[in-house]
């Protein structure tokens, strides 16, 4: 039989000897002290049921700010990951692909001779003004390592832009100390503006994996605490019990119920987290990267393209290194074949095209060298302007468009994991007010009989 | 009572979990400024050994003699360096794309020009019969001899000073043009040569005659190595470097590529070019020499010479004489 609330008052719970304690030990004609009144009053049943329900309330709301707090802190790793540390490490790739490709188009606009063409001359203006735009966005969002880099790209891009436009007003002039210039701008974006921006890079995936980790950590602290709370609860409502001959209090048998829904919820939420975080980086953010390594590797290669061009016969630097890259490209087993065995279905059809394009690229290259090696240099140049230009653009955007693709990827499962703990904090404040209203009032009640 | 025990709990909750973490801390950054090095500037340059007692008892103005007359154009002797250039069907030449007035990359059309391009073209014509039959590969001071040497190129045709030293590493043509080092300053500095440089940053391409001559002057200048002569340039623009201190030939061309510099003090070396050849191939050694004599005789020596060089005197001088040592 199930009897929660039928109040028994014909027998005294507690046995009389303890109670009367409390007064033989108080000293006959003096105040009790503050400690022996508190000893006296434990040693009273209603006394104790204080005790216990301070206990509880402590416990359980210690294991509510944990849950509460923790909650909140992934919730907010989570959101930063889909609404700061994505669109960041975005910039950060923008920003290296924008600087790359100005040096390539200003050494390429250098090759051809007499005025630049507009169509470079353009490219090189939507760089510059892309660089810019993903210097600001970062400038907000990164600190530390990062906004070191950053100082560094800002205060040298300017010299970088400075030295460009020198070099150009000069060859307009006829004068060939232009080219020395472009030289040494060239030089400036390799030693100090590209690793820079790779440092901007790494900062700002430093910060995603961190982001990443902290969204989906286990909140054992809470689960641990909440399991303390349970364990506290079933002791109290057995003492209860024992003392009262009644199996059931409803108040504390509602807190038992919060409480275990707390840590289930805890438990399941993050594992919901963490399985679409798992998602998000082997079919997002990892092939992401994959990715991001490639398109900048080509850049480097277009440029040393161009450089072996402009260094006439003096550039096999360049040409060994453009022959490296391309190789840890499109070699078996390659950089290539690495990201087409991570395809994630919506990079497919992009996929498709990269691989093409680096084919047509690599061929065009061969015949560039050929025209070079045999005296051509003029025919050198146009395939180099031409065809070689236009299989590398093909390339390029190929692959920015399964970057684009498998970043979306990313953000949604992102956005998922946050899913998991939207309200959170909510729920777990709700349930905390829960076990702590349930204790008080059943607690209360029984302490209520005493009076 | 348990209202109010209730809605205490609540706003604890509530206040405790809007606890926000957030640092506002701005970043602290350093950054460095100053004009960056061009690419393979070295300052100060390393000592340059200076090739202790190396041969310096040989005339380094005498060549190999040509033959009475020149073979036909494409009719080269078999079997020796002339008919392997033949039969390849070019001439690679080792310039300069960094020398304005002598081996320098025409902005407005993309082109090699120069006087030294011009003489190199000279030989190319004289092997084939068209001048265009010619392959360059700019090489900078520090890598031409190499480039000779392992057969890269079949001639170098880049301001070159002939010296007993590198006598010993290359054959050398005839001589076809003297300069002599002087010093490039800005306008108006008041420095009147390499004496008021002690101690101030001088400028001059890597692997060059010009660049030990800085380092042995007696005023102690602070030479500052570079790839390519324009890189000196750029360096006294952008205020690296005192002054550019090397042949007063390419000073000319740098000095015309800025109307705020001129070519100050008095030659104080004699620096005689010539075109660099293996030196297993004295049959082009001979060759190219009978070229350069028909280039002094007939005319096309004046002829470049006013093309290319009016900048260094308006009364064109007669072409260096040719010295042999058989």
């Amino acid at each position: 039989m199930v009897t929660t609330e039928s109040p028994v008052r014909t027998a005294s719970p507690v046995p009389a000897p303890e109670r009367s304690a409390a007064v033989v030990h108080a000293p006959a004609g003096r105040a009790p002290t503050v400690r022996g009144r508190l000893t006296a009053s434990l040693r009273h049943t209603p006394g104790r049921l204080a005790l216990w329900m301070t206990v509880l309330v402590a416990l359980a709301l210690l294991a509510g700010v944990a849950a509460v707090t923790g909650v909140r802190q992934r919730a907010a790793h989570l959101d930063a990951l889909a609404d700061r540390n994505g669109p960041l490490t975005v910039a950060s790739l923008d920003l290296y692909r924008a600087l790359s490709d100005a040096d390539a188009t200003a050494a390429s606009a250098f090759l051809s001779g007499g005025l630049e063409p507009a169509a470079l001359r353009d490219r090189y203006q939507a760089d510059i003004a892309e660089s810019g735009r993903a210097l600001t966005v970062l400038g907000a969002g990164l600190d530390g390592d990062g906004a070191q880099h950053l100082a560094v790209l800002n205060s040298r891009l300017p010299v970088y832009t400075g030295l460009i436009e020198t070099a150009r007003s000069l060859n307009r002039q006829g004068l060939p100390v232009g080219a020395a210039y472009l030289r040494e701008a060239n030089g400036l974006m390799r030693a100090e503006l590209l690793p820079a921006a790779q440092g901007v890079y790494d900062a700002a995936a430093a910060d995603l994996r961190d982001s990443r980790s902290g969204g989906g950590a286990a909140p054992w602290l809470a689960v641990l605490l909440c399991l303390g709370v349970i364990a506290a609860l079933v002791v109290v409502q057995r003492r209860l019990a024992a003392l009262t001959n009644r199996v059931f209090n409803a108040g504390l048998l509602v807190a038992t119920g919060a409480a275990v829904l707390l840590t289930l919820w805890l438990g399941v939420s993050a594992v919901a987290a963490g399985v679409s975080l798992n998602a998000g980086r082997e079919q997002g953010s990892d092939q992401v990267d994959r990715m991001a390594q490639v398109r900048i590797d080509a850049l480097q290669a277009r440029t040393d393209e161009a450089l072996t061009l402009v260094a006439r016969g003096g550039g096999a630097a360049f040409e060994t290194h453009y022959a490296e890259t391309l190789d840890g490209i499109t070699r078996d087993g390659g950089a290539l074949d690495e990201i087409r065995a991570h395809a994630t279905g919506v990079d497919d059809p992009h996929l498709a095209v990269v691989d093409r394009a680096a084919d047509a690229w690599l061929a065009a290259h061969r015949d560039v060298r050929t025209r070079d090696g045999g005296g051509d240099y003029t025919g050198a140049v146009e395939v180099t302007l031409g065809g070689a230009a236009s299989e590398f653009a093909a390339f390029d955007s190929a692959l920015g468009a399964a970057i684009t693709a498998d970043s979306d990827v990313f953000a949604a499962r992102a956005d998922d994991a946050g899913g998991a703990l939207r309200f959170g904090d909510l729920g777990a404040g709700a349930l905390t007010a829960a076990m702590i209203a349930g204790i008080v009032i059943g607690v209360q009640r029984r302490r209520a009989e005493y009076r | 009572m348990n209202k109010r025990l209730v809605l205490g709990t609540l706003l604890l909750t509530a206040v405790l979990a809007g606890c926000a973490t957030g640092d506002g801390g701005l970043p602290d950054v350093r950054v460095g400024a100053g004009a960056p090095l061009p690419v393979g500037a070295q300052d100060p340059a390393p000592s340059a050994s200076a090739a202790p007692g190396a041969a310096q008892n040989c005339d380094p103005r005498a060549s190999l003699r040509p033959p009475a007359s020149l073979p036909a154009a494409n009719g080269m002797p078999s079997g020796g360096t002339l008919a392997a250039i033949q039969a390849r069907g070019k001439l690679i030449a080792g310039v300069d794309q960094n020398s304005y007035r002598f081996g320098f990359r025409d902005p407005l059309t993309g082109e090699l020009s120069g006087f030294d391009i011009d003489i190199a073209k000279q030989v190319a014509k004289a092997i084939f019969g068209d001048e265009n039959k010619i392959q360059y590969k700019t090489v900078t001071s520090a890598t031409r001899i190499d480039a000779v040497r392992n057969g890269e190129v079949d001639l170098v045709v880049e301001t070159m000073t002939m010296n007993c030293e590198r006598w010993q590493q290359v054959s050398f043509s005839s001589e076809y043009f003297t300069a002599g080092q002087r010093v490039l300053v800005h306008r108006g500095s008041g420095i009147t040569g390499m004496d008021g440089l002690a101690g101030k940053k001088v400028c001059a391409a890597a692997g060059s005659t010009s660049i030990r001559n800085i380092a042995a002057h007696a005023a102690r200048p602070v030479p500052v190595a570079v790839a390519g002569w324009t890189d000196c340039l750029v360096m006294l623009q952008q205020g690296q470097v005192e002054a550019v201190s090397t042949d007063d030939s390419i000073l000319a061309g740098l000095a015309a590529q800025d109307p705020n510099t001129e070519v100050v003090g008095d030659a104080f070396t004699v620096e005689p070019y010539g075109i660099a050849i293996r030196k297993e191939n004295a049959d082009l050694v001979r060759f190219v020499n009978g070229v350069l004599e028909n280039v002094r005789t007939d005319g096309t020596w004046t002829r470049l010479y006013r093309t290319w060089l009016t900048a260094l005197s308006t009364d064109t001088p007669t072409p260096p004489p040719a010295k042999y040592q058989d």
